[in-house]
């Protein structure tokens, strides 16, 4: 006989009430790894866009909402507001190298990819994009794609893709960069205007300063020059961050509701069990159980029931993870996660705290009704049948 | 009478729950280190009562109990369960067993509460059944098991850790006069080994095994 064997016959005697709290745990477990999995996992992506965005400064058409200017980021199809002699206003301004493009949708095998308009050898350069296959050409009937169209649709060099009703021969595809650049189609400018009807307008225009510490001036020259919105990529990434924060506040509110229900049940359960239990620890108490004793057995039966719990949550928070962060993806505010790997589908570290975290809680709920057991005289708990 | 192992100085027991009991009333009696003593009475006249405060299980409103020359009435909470675990065995009336438990395992926890290693719990919990004849319902659970099965088994447990003094509440209250044979051989086999033992009894077939018989009277010790 020992301790843990006591616990856990203790536990297991009621094996649905046994069964359903370990359920309320894990649930609440699950609702905290799956948020810090996909906390985690977007963060780091949002940062790694932003990086690779290449540019320190984005020109949007005027009076854009933090909302309209994150779709510079996640790729959204805003309607194309900036005209050619905007662009070449910025163009003239010394000190910055300035890159036009216009964003849209095209349609492959049924499903929505982004679709960039650039100046190919401009954007080339900016980017610092190397080929992987093929040429880098560009024109009225050749397009470039990124690394991850080409696997997800598994596109080879010489192959023809439909847009807008017109036949494109894919002529290169990009070495992989690791970020949204992967997942377009690149067709040059004029063509892609004509294509959507654009006129000469153009999405946005990506500006990179030669000196940082001036980003302000720069910032200033250009709205004097022409009528348009310039943010940074701080900004971005702050607003970004922010709105995906708030996301995170509702997963947070959602977590801390499981967990405190999952508390409740388990004080619950084990006030049940205690009220149960009053002629039991009667006779521990008979044969020699201390009140440190008592109170250990009851916290450990609760201890144990957050790691039970705490292991099938963390199992339940990975799958969820796993299974939710593509649909997750869908959603324009987090539509970073473009790459698989950009959610994590098992964390050590989440493991450990969460496992820990769950005994804890666990134990902790188990403190009151474990005193007061511990507090039952023994002869009150024999005395009555 | 010369060095009594319990000795009980003017024991009084009141319950005040809303209204006022006094179960026990200045009881002073001693119980001689290796004797089988009964105690009897009418029912609800202390006899519980008095049982629990010999065995340090409750606390009188006043006077003492010494075990050995040691005021249980002043000992701490900590030192009166060890006390229970390793000096004392007690048998109740009815309630004995932990029921999600096996008889075998029944017997160990009371060894694992006074700290016995896992190690030798076995063999000695099985060495005790067999002494009460219970070698093949070892891992009987209490439910799977007979009124004066149960008995014996919780007299196997209150043997478990070789206590000097066995509290006994009525073991055979609830038993046929053929259990009751049974049970009352074992108690004798374990009063023969020297141990004190201290049986509550309504029944005159126990009180005719004890050498001493206390009778209890309204909460008093009636002479005789
Ligand atoms: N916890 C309690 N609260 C209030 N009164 C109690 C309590 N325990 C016992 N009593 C009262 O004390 C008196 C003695 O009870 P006790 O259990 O000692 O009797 P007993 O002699 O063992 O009776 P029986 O032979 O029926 O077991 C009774 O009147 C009982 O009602
Ligand atoms: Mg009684």
């Amino acid at each position: 006989m020992s301790y843990w064997k006591l616990v856990w016959k203790n536990l297991t005697r009621r094996r649905s009430r046994f069964v359903f709290t370990l359920s309320a745990i894990a649930v609440g477990i699950a609702s905290v790894v799956t948020l810090l999995s996909l906390g985690t996992g977007l963060e780091a992506e949002i940062r790694k866009q932003a990086d690779v965005l290449g540019a320190n400064l984005v020109v949007t058409p005027r009076g854009w909402c933090a909302y309209e200017q994150i779709s510079v980021l996640t790729g959204e199809s805003l309607p194309e507001a900036i005209p050619s002699e905007t662009v070449r206003a910025i163009e003239r301004i010394g000190g910055l190298e300035a890159v036009p493009y216009l964003t849209q949708r095209a349609v492959l095998h049924n499903q929505p990819v982004p679709l960039v308009g650039i100046l190919p050898e401009r954007m080339r350069a900016f980017k610092n994009w190397r080929v992987a296959r093929g040429d880098y050409r560009l024109d009225g009937s050749h397009v470039v794609v990124g690394s991850g169209i080409s696997d997800r649709f598994r596109l080879a060099v010489g192959d023809t893709v439909r847009i807008r009703g017109q036949e494109f021969a894919v002529s290169g595809i990009l070495e992989q960069v690791g970020n949204r650049d992967d997942l377009a189609v690149y067709m040059d400018l004029a063509v892609a205007q004509r294509l959507y009807g654009a006129g000469d307008k153009v999405s946005f225009v990506a500006v990179r300063v030669d000196d940082i510490g001036r980003t302000d001036d720069y910032i200033a020259a250009i709205q004097s020059a022409a009528d348009v919105d310039v943010v940074s990529d701080k900004q971005l990434l702050r607003s970004v961050l922010a709105i995906v924060g708030s996301v995170g506040n509702a997963l947070q509110l959602i977590a801390a509701v499981a967990v405190l229900a999952a508390c409740f049940g388990i004080t619950n359960t084990m006030m049940t069990a205690i009220y149960e239990r009053r002629r039991e620890i009667g006779i521990l108490g008979a044969l020699g159980a201390g009140r440190g004793t008592v109170f250990s057995v009851f916290v450990g039966e609760s201890a144990v029931y957050g790691l039970l719990g705490g292991i099938a949550g963390v199992v339940a928070g990975f799958a969820f993870s796993y299974f939710a962060a593509p649909y997750i993806g869908q959603n324009e505010f987090t539509a970073f996660v473009g790459s698989e790997q950009s959610v994590s589908v098992f964390d050590l570290g989440i493991t450990i705290q969460a496992l820990v975290f769950a005994v804890l809680v666990a134990s902790l709920s188990g403190v009151y009704p474990a005193l007061r057991a511990a507090r039952l005289s023994p002869v009150e708990a024999i005395r009555y049948e | 009478m010369s060095d009594p192992i319990l000795r009980a100085e003017g024991l009084t027991k009141v319950y005040d729950g809303g209204y006022r009991t006094v179960a026990l009333e200045d009881v002073t009696l001693e119980i001689p280190r290796g004797s089988l003593t009964c105690i009897m009475g009418p029912s609800g006249h202390g006899k519980s009562t008095l049982l629990h405060l010999l065995g340090g299980l409750d606390r009188p409103t006043s006077g003492r109990v010494y075990l050995d020359g040691e005021d249980l009435t002043a000992a701490s909470p900590r030192r009166l369960a060890g006390i229970r675990s390793r000096r004392l065995g007690f048998v109740f009336q009815f309630f004995n067993l932990l029921p999600m438990l096996t008889a075998l395992e029944n017997v160990q926890t009371a060894m694992l509460l006074a700290g016995v290693p896992r190690r030798e719990q076995e063999a000695r919990a099985r060495e005790l059944l067999r002494l009460v004849g219970l070698e093949d319902k070892l891992h009987a659970k209490p439910n799977q098991l007979s009124g004066g099965q149960r008995q014996r088994v919780a007299i196997a447990r209150a043997l478990a850790n070789d206590p000097d003094l066995l509290l006994m509440d009525e073991p055979t209250g609830n038993l046929d006069s053929r259990s009751e044979e049974d049970l009352l051989e074992q108690v004798r086999a374990v009063h023969a080994r020297g141990k004190t033992v201290v049986i509550v009894t309504h029944s005159d077939t126990v009180a005719a095994l004890a050498e001493r018989t206390v009778t209890i009277r309204d909460g008093r010790v009636v002479p005789g």
